[in-house]
């Protein structure tokens, strides 16, 4: 079994644990937490190298040999650990203090446990422990809804019921109802992920409650981790149906949360029906079982990462800004006083929704053809959807920053030092990996290539 | 310098001026007015160079065509997106009237927005579009041109809310927006489509292919037909160019006067022979041109409004290069096209002064200048031209049935959709 060369692994993963407890209790807590989440960016950073020098296969961790770097996590434990990093420095002063940023160091924790995990085991931790921060309250008072506290424990609840199936030995009772993991598999999926008809609780967690906590756990994207691992060890004849269903239900999110948005007019809610709909393409990628279509899954996963964090902060930013941005009943016109805030802002959006230039479109470009070669109709209705994404997103864009500046809102700040430099580095990740998308396609190939190898197992196509 | 490396330098230029700039100015820099006037001057009088050096170069060489392979832009599997420029007889002269005609419409807004809030914006967008221009003309593959349509889209738009603090040309620009990616919408399916039938979108696979003559070919001909409406402002997508007019005059008169406008009638000039081939795109294009320049040349008429009734104007002009283009009368298209360009160019410059002249004029003439076309309208019986005054009043009642039949119905479907939503407070969207 190769190994790491030192455990990246598990010092980043300590270096957020420590994070998580100095900073509960810490004056500055979002020194500490930023501290933490860099060292842990910086050991995934060298993880993520390792890793792609070995070329496909698997390292484990030396010191916990059930994590491990491939392909697949690589990279993104890296591109998470930096937006962890981001939004600690990004999210303004009320959204930094008291338990708050242990609180996203947990999230960050938690993910990149799953990410981690070579077994079933640790990655189960990892969606229970993602569960914590909001349950102990650690984002002060803003609450989150029913709704969504459901669904979030519904699908840890799957998760665990999927192993438990799964890996029951055949000599146990339980074996006999060995397919039954597929159905909790795809419960697990469409809860976590907001699919159709689900779709509904996570614009609850977007409008109501903590947002940049959301961000973090929202751009984790473990529902795609899920069927990612998920392909390469499943049961060939339930995999498939599973996969299937899974195809169509990401292809109708898209979709619906697409056309949905037109009826919508408050900020957050229209954000998030354009998460919802933009981070749907990557399941519909990687459920398109050819290469094209799962290398642009796995490079719009960085996408949608990046450009929706990027959105979501500076809403926020907006929000402490003005009292409210709230269901307005006209147009805020804040460009005039934010224009940096807007351009950012108009960057993210266009590069989510796969603007030319910007690394969007090539990822959508690589998921159309994986749709277009194996189901044609699916493909046209992503198609339909990005342009309705993009119309969305200008309305958003206009609600926000075009129009005439209400009176109450007499002088903001534009986008600050700190603000800016994340900001800037996330618009030239989008847009010089969109000149030059080879590179980061490259970093996904990999793991697309074992993917794609292991679709015939899983019961996929396989279709080139 | 070799030609093939003239030309990628060429449409370089202006995007890595344009990504410098913002970058620049994003990380908290100024650009003063000064500075960036003089950088325009330059970059762009150093732009009309090259354009006269590739022109005399291919000329002197005998060159009908030249080719650029840059490469793949990026490759998965047996899938490759091919960065090939091409400048030939159809491109040079688009390309250099881009060159020329921005450069003017750049040293005239230098003075026209002079201390204008929106200075740097403006020209940061200017740079973005020439950029997307030069890269629609010399693209030789859709796959490549579409990198630069979208990029003149977005720029189109974004210079149309260039008055962002007026909620009009906020409201106007969304409206062009939507009405470019439903135009897209036909260009990517036309691009996905050649790619899964035909196997390439560049120009020679794409008019050379034996499939291309088939039910396939007639399809993404019909698709593309419809995306170069789109761009043009012509048949269904008659209503967004009046609503562009929003944008600073210097705008209106590169985009809606020369160059974005006449994209569509390049995309058209250049897919030809793949036309030539399909009854129902030739008369698809003939029918849209005839149909959009009555109606442009009548409401024309009814316009109040200088800018209004130039975009009405260039809107019949080019339904009328459509029809040329469906005949087949390529060049003669292709000189409309330019001359237009420049005359339109000439005519949205002046418009701020169009009062002054047209008093000028018409005090030279002794009051005496009777209206164009008067004539004409009175050979009609009377209730015809009542209705037909009506209809160009009423612009053709675009925007009522753009409303009615379109808008209310996706509206009321997006409300319907709340039903898997539980409790949901669900409110008319304020705006379209």
């Amino acid at each position: 079994m190769p190994h790491l060369s030192l455990p990246y692994i598990t010092v980043a993963l300590a270096c957020l644990l420590g994070g998580v407890l100095v900073s509960v209790k810490a004056a500055r807590p979002r020194r500490s937490a930023a501290l933490a989440a860099a060292l842990a960016f910086l050991c995934f950073l060298a993880a993520a190298h390792e890793s792609g020098s070995a070329g496909q296969g698997s390292l484990h961790d030396p010191l916990l040999p059930f994590f491990l770097a491939d392909g697949l996590n690589a990279v993104p434990m890296a591109f998470y650990a930096a937006l962890t990093l981001a939004v600690m420095v990004l999210a303004p002063r009320r959204d930094a203090a008291g338990q708050a940023p242990a609180g996203m160091l947990l999230i960050s924790l938690s993910v990149q446990t799953a990410y981690a995990a070579a077994s079933w085991i640790p990655m189960v931790a990892g969606w229970w422990l993602s569960c914590l921060p909001f349950a102990l309250g650690m984002f002060g008072s803003q609450r989150e809804t029913r709704l969504t506290i459901g669904i979030r424990l519904a699908s840890c609840v799957a998760l665990t019921a999927a192993v438990i199936f799964l890996s029951a030995p055949s000599t146990t009772g339980i074996a006999k109802y060995g397919t039954l993991w597929s159905l909790f598999f795809v419960i697990a999926v469409v809860c976590r992920k907001g699919l159709f008809p689900l779709h509904a609780g996570v614009v609850h967690a977007f409008e109501h409650g903590p947002l940049l906590p959301k961000a973090l756990l929202f751009n984790g994207h473990l529902g795609v981790v899920l069927v990612a691992r998920a392909m390469a060890v499943s049961q060939p004849a339930a995999a498939h149906h599973a996969f299937e269903f899974l195809s169509m239900a990401a292809v109708a999110t898209v979709g619906i949360a697409s056309l949905r948005a037109f009826a919508e007019s408050k900020p957050r809610r229209l954000l998030a029906f354009l998460c919802i709909s933009q981070a749907s393409f990557m399941l519909a990628g990687i459920t398109s079982t050819n290469i094209e279509g799962i290398t642009g899954a796995l490079t719009h996963w960085l996408v949608v990462s990046a450009a929706s964090t990027g959105l979501i902060c500076i809403v926020r930013a907006l929000e402490v800004r003005v009292s409210s941005t709230e269901d307005p009943l006209m147009h805020l016109g804040l460009a005039a006083k934010a224009p940096r805030l807007a351009t950012f802002f108009l960057l993210c959006g266009l590069a989510l929704v796969g603007l030319p230039g910007t690394l969007g479109y090539c990822a959508e470009e690589l998921i159309f053809h994986g749709m277009l070669q194996n189901h044609l109709s699916a493909g046209i209705v992503l198609l339909v959807a990005t342009v309705f994404n993009a119309i969305n997103l200008l309305r958003l864009y206009n609600t926000l920053f075009l129009g005439v500046l209400p009176k109450h809102v007499i002088n903001i700040p534009d986008a600050l030092p700190r603000e800016r430099w994340p900001l800037t580095v996330c618009i030239l990740f989008l847009v010089l990996g969109g000149l030059m998308p080879r590179v980061v396609i490259g970093w996904r190939s990999d793991a697309a290539n074992s993917l794609e190898k292991s679709l015939p197992a899983a019961g996929g196509s396989g279709h080139h | 310098m070799p030609l093939k490396t003239l030309i990628p330098l060429l449409i370089a230029t202006p995007g890595a001026l344009f990504l410098g700039l913002s970058l620049v100015w994003l990380l908290g820099a100024g650009v003063s007015e000064r500075a960036m006037a003089r950088i325009t001057k330059a970059v762009y009088s150093l732009l009309t160079l090259l354009a006269v050096i590739i022109g005399w170069r291919m000329s002197a060489e005998g060159a009908h065509s030249v080719r650029v392979l840059i490469g793949d832009w990026f490759t998965v599997g047996h899938y490759g997106y091919p960065l090939t420029l091409l400048v030939d007889g159809l491109s040079l002269p688009l390309v250099g009237m881009t060159v020329v005609l921005v450069s003017i419409v750049g040293f005239f807004s230098v003075r026209y927005l002079h201390r204008d809030p929106g200075f740097l914006r403006f020209f940061l967008l200017l740079h973005l579009f020439t950029f997307g221009s030069l890269l629609v003309f010399t693209a030789d593959s859709l796959d490549l041109l579409i990198v630069g349509w979208e990029t003149v889209a977005i720029t189109s738009v974004l210079l149309v809310g260039f008055f962002q603090y007026r909620p009009e040309p906020v409201r106007n620009a969304l409206w062009v927006f939507t009405s470019y990616r439903v135009a897209d919408l036909f260009m990517l399916l036309a691009i996905f489509l050649a790619h899964h039938w035909l196997g390439t979108t560049s120009w020679d696979g794409l008019l050379g292919a034996e499939e291309g003559r088939g039910i396939h070919g007639t399809v993404v001909a019909v698709l593309l037909v419809i995306a170069a409406g789109g761009k043009s402002s012509q048949g269904p997508f008659w209503g967004w160019l009046p609503r562009a007019m929003e944008g600073p005059t210097p705008s209106s008169a590169v985009f809606y006067g020369a160059i974005s406008i006449h994209t569509g009638a390049y995309l058209l000039l250049r897919i030809e022979p793949l036309i030539r081939h399909s009854w129902i795109a030739t008369g698809l294009i003939i029918i849209t041109g005839l149909a959009t320049a009555f109606l442009g040349t009548l409401v024309h008429r009814t316009c109040a409004d200088a800018k209004t009734s130039l975009a009405y104007a260039s809107q019949t002009q080019i339904g009328l290069i459509f029809v040329e283009i469906g005949l087949g009368w390529s060049t003669f298209a292709l000189i409309h096209l330019i001359s237009h360009a420049m005359l339109r160019t000439l005519q949205f410059l002046r418009t701020p002064s169009m009062l002054r002249d047209y008093h000028r004029v018409h005090a030279a003439a002794g009051g005496r200048i009777s209206p164009t076309g008067s004539h004409y309208e009175s050979l009609l019986p009377q209730s015809v031209q009542v209705w037909l005054y009506r209809l160009a009043l009423g612009r053709g009642f675009y925007d009522a049935i753009v409303d009615r039949w379109i808008i209310a119905p996706i509206q009321a479907l997006a409300r319907w959709l709340a039903i898997f939503e539980p409790r949901a407070p669900v409110k008319k969207a304020a705006d379209r």
